[in-house]
């Protein structure tokens, strides 16, 4: 088990955010957050990844958040913010080798982890680009491939797997690179890391998720295997919306109507 | 490599700059003969005592607004930010003119005095800040920049009220006070300043990779491992130290702090690795290019420093901002 938490909750102005979060995080599982908006997906989120301090008990491999330095942290959590806005000229390459801060690397090897991530994520054109020129879409590819090099470098300079929190990582790619963010997720996961993932597209999660946490109004509504949580009367119930769960040769698929 | 190529012969240019700047003045130093310059007693005099310290000042003074600017602006992750946000500019120019006028009143010299005035209020109004905007609560960068707007408010308002009670002198003294100058510039001020700067510039290059990483937002700098709130802190610190001490030594210089920042952004990007060495290089120069102005323009009379700092950077920082406004959407 990577991370634990136990009765987690948080109010926020007199709102109860997240109510009684229980659950745990284990290697190489992909657990997707679902839920309308509002639900607490990315406050859940963030706090997993130690930005926003709830009640209750979370245990990183066994220990409190406090036991940890902020580096210790990046060395064992990747988190991909939902949206970040960069208001100062910093170019692609120079926004991907902030993944490597946490690690003791040499320049060399940070320029060569750089170099071999560019060049895998397909990004040759954007490399020397002021990312705030960049789409959206690309914004958010960058993004994506500057955690997971955060990611990569973990288990060479820890013993443990890490863990990867993406909030909406999806939310403006394109079909190509959602499909090319599913292949990645899985193959953390193929490495032993553990993915938190927040999804609105209820197919990807069914297709890429262990297991599924459905919150409504910042409590568990139901969480476990893909297939057994995502029911037609479950889903209809909490999204509001008619929806049909269709089986085909051993897959689920869901249509609305 | 442009930008390596921009930040390494800079040490060079200042060298000249500097030594240029030493022999301009009322009196152009480089037109007396050598020898009458090193055995008589106003040629010593002019180069020890009044054109080094004043123009090794401007070099300091200028460098430290530059850095202050760098490491406001990229904490709080806003282009428009000076190191005037924090309060200390206001505070230090509101001890300044509370001894200017008390002195008047008194009617005693206070020379001495209102540097130190100043130093006490900048930091009096820094520390203020720090207490009313307290950095530890959520949003707590924002309320920070409220804190600081607030006390200038106040800061400026009272010093508007002294401007009332003071007489023709004070007033005048003031005036030329809040728009800087570096004639008062001695050893002591001097050496004060430069371990200031030299101070920040041990920590600073630790920090680079930090500063990067806050400018992606505070969120992602935490998860990298960047414990946001200390460096923060940190750097409010260092930036109220830099500010203080150049308000003190040479009254408010405007413009430096905001600009210079902007003008090496525009030349080699955001990245703090090449962008704190080129503002240390750029502040320093510019105020010393002004300041060499400053006297020479309408000699032996002089003209406030920063009155000539905005009017020498800022076409240049239009040039640049049209230029890159083009490529960017700035």
């Amino acid at each position: 088990m990577v991370m634990s938490l136990n009765q987690v909750s948080l109010i926020r102005n007199g709102k109860q955010v997240l109510k009684d979060i229980s659950g745990e995080l284990n290697t190489g599982k992909v657990i997707a957050l679902l839920g309308p908006n509002g639900a607490g997906k990315s406050t859940l989120i963030q706090v997993m990844a130690n930005l926003i301090e709830a009640e209750g008990d979370i245990k990183l491999h066994g220990n409190d958040f406090s036991e940890y330095s902020n580096e210790q942290l990046a060395r064992s959590l990747a988190y991909l913010p939902q949206h970040s806005q960069l208001q100062f000229p910093l170019e692609v390459e120079e926004v991907l080798s902030l993944a490597t801060l946490p690690f003791s690397l040499t320049r060399l090897q940070q320029r060569q982890q750089v170099k071999q991530l560019i060049k895998e994520w397909g990004i040759e054109s954007l490399a020397q680009k002021d990312f705030r020129q960049l789409s959206g879409g690309e914004q958010q590819r960058c993004q994506i491939a500057r955690t997971y090099l955060q990611l990569c470098n973990m288990k060479d300079s820890t013993d443990h797997c890490g863990i990867w929190l993406l909030d909406e990582p999806a939310s403006s790619l394109d079909l190509e690179h959602q499909q090319q963010l599913q292949s990645v997720v899985k193959k953390a996961a193929m490495e032993g890391h553990c993915i938190v993932i927040v999804l609105h597209d209820l197919n990807q999660a069914m297709n890429l998720a262990d297991e599924v946490w459905l919150l409504d109004r910042g409590q568990i509504r139901s969480q476990g295997n893909a297939s057994e949580v995502m029911t037609e009367s479950l889903i209809s119930e909490v999204f509001k919306v008619n929806v049909r769960r269709i089986e085909d040769s051993g897959s689920s698929y869901f249509i609305f109507s | 490599m442009i930008k390596k190529l921009l930040v390494s012969p800079l040490g060079w240019l200042i060298g000249i700059l500097l030594s240029l700047s030493i022999c301009a003045g009322a009196l152009f130093l480089g037109s007396l003969d050598v020898q009458s310059l090193l055995h008589t007693d106003i040629g010593h005099k002019i180069l020890w005592d009044i054109r080094l310290p004043r123009v090794l000042l401007a070099f300091v003074v200028g460098a430290s607004l530059s850095l202050a600017g760098v490491m406001i602006q990229s904490n709080v992750r806003n282009p428009l930010a000076d190191p005037s946000l924090i309060g200390v500019s206001g505070g230090a120019a509101l001890g300044a003119a509370l001894m200017i006028v008390a002195a008047d009143f008194i009617g005693v010299q206070a020379h001495f005095y209102i540097p130190l005035a100043a130093f006490i209020g900048g930091i009096i109004a820094t520390m203020a800040v720090l207490k009313l905007g307290r950095n530890d609560m959520p949003g707590g960068m924002a309320l920070l920049i409220l804190a600081g707007i607030a006390i200038n408010v106040v800061a400026a308002s009272l010093i508007g009220l002294l401007t009332y009670l003071a007489t023709d002198s004070a007033l005048r003294h003031i005036t030329f006070w809040s728009l800087g100058s570096l004639a008062s510039a001695n050893y002591f001020w001097l050496s004060l300043c430069s371990i200031a700067l030299f101070l920040v510039c041990l920590w600073l290059p630790k920090q680079q990779r930090k500063l990067d990483a806050i400018l992606l937002g505070q969120a992602e700098a935490n998860t990298m491992g960047v414990d946001v709130k200390r460096l923060q802190i940190q750097s409010i610190v260092f930036v109220a130290l830099l500010a203080a001490l150049s308000v003190s030594a040479c009254g408010i210089i405007g413009f430096i702090g905001l600009v210079t920042p902007h003008i090496g952004r525009m030349l080699v990007g955001a990245s703090h690795r090449y962008l704190l060495p080129l503002s240390f290089f750029l502040g320093g120069s510019l105020l010393v290019i002004a300041d060499g102005l400053a006297r020479t323009i309408i000699a032996p009379a002089e003209l406030p420093i920063g009155i000539v700092t905005a009017l020498l950077g800022a076409p240049v920082f239009i040039w640049l901002l049209v230029r890159e406004g083009r490529r960017l959407q700035w």
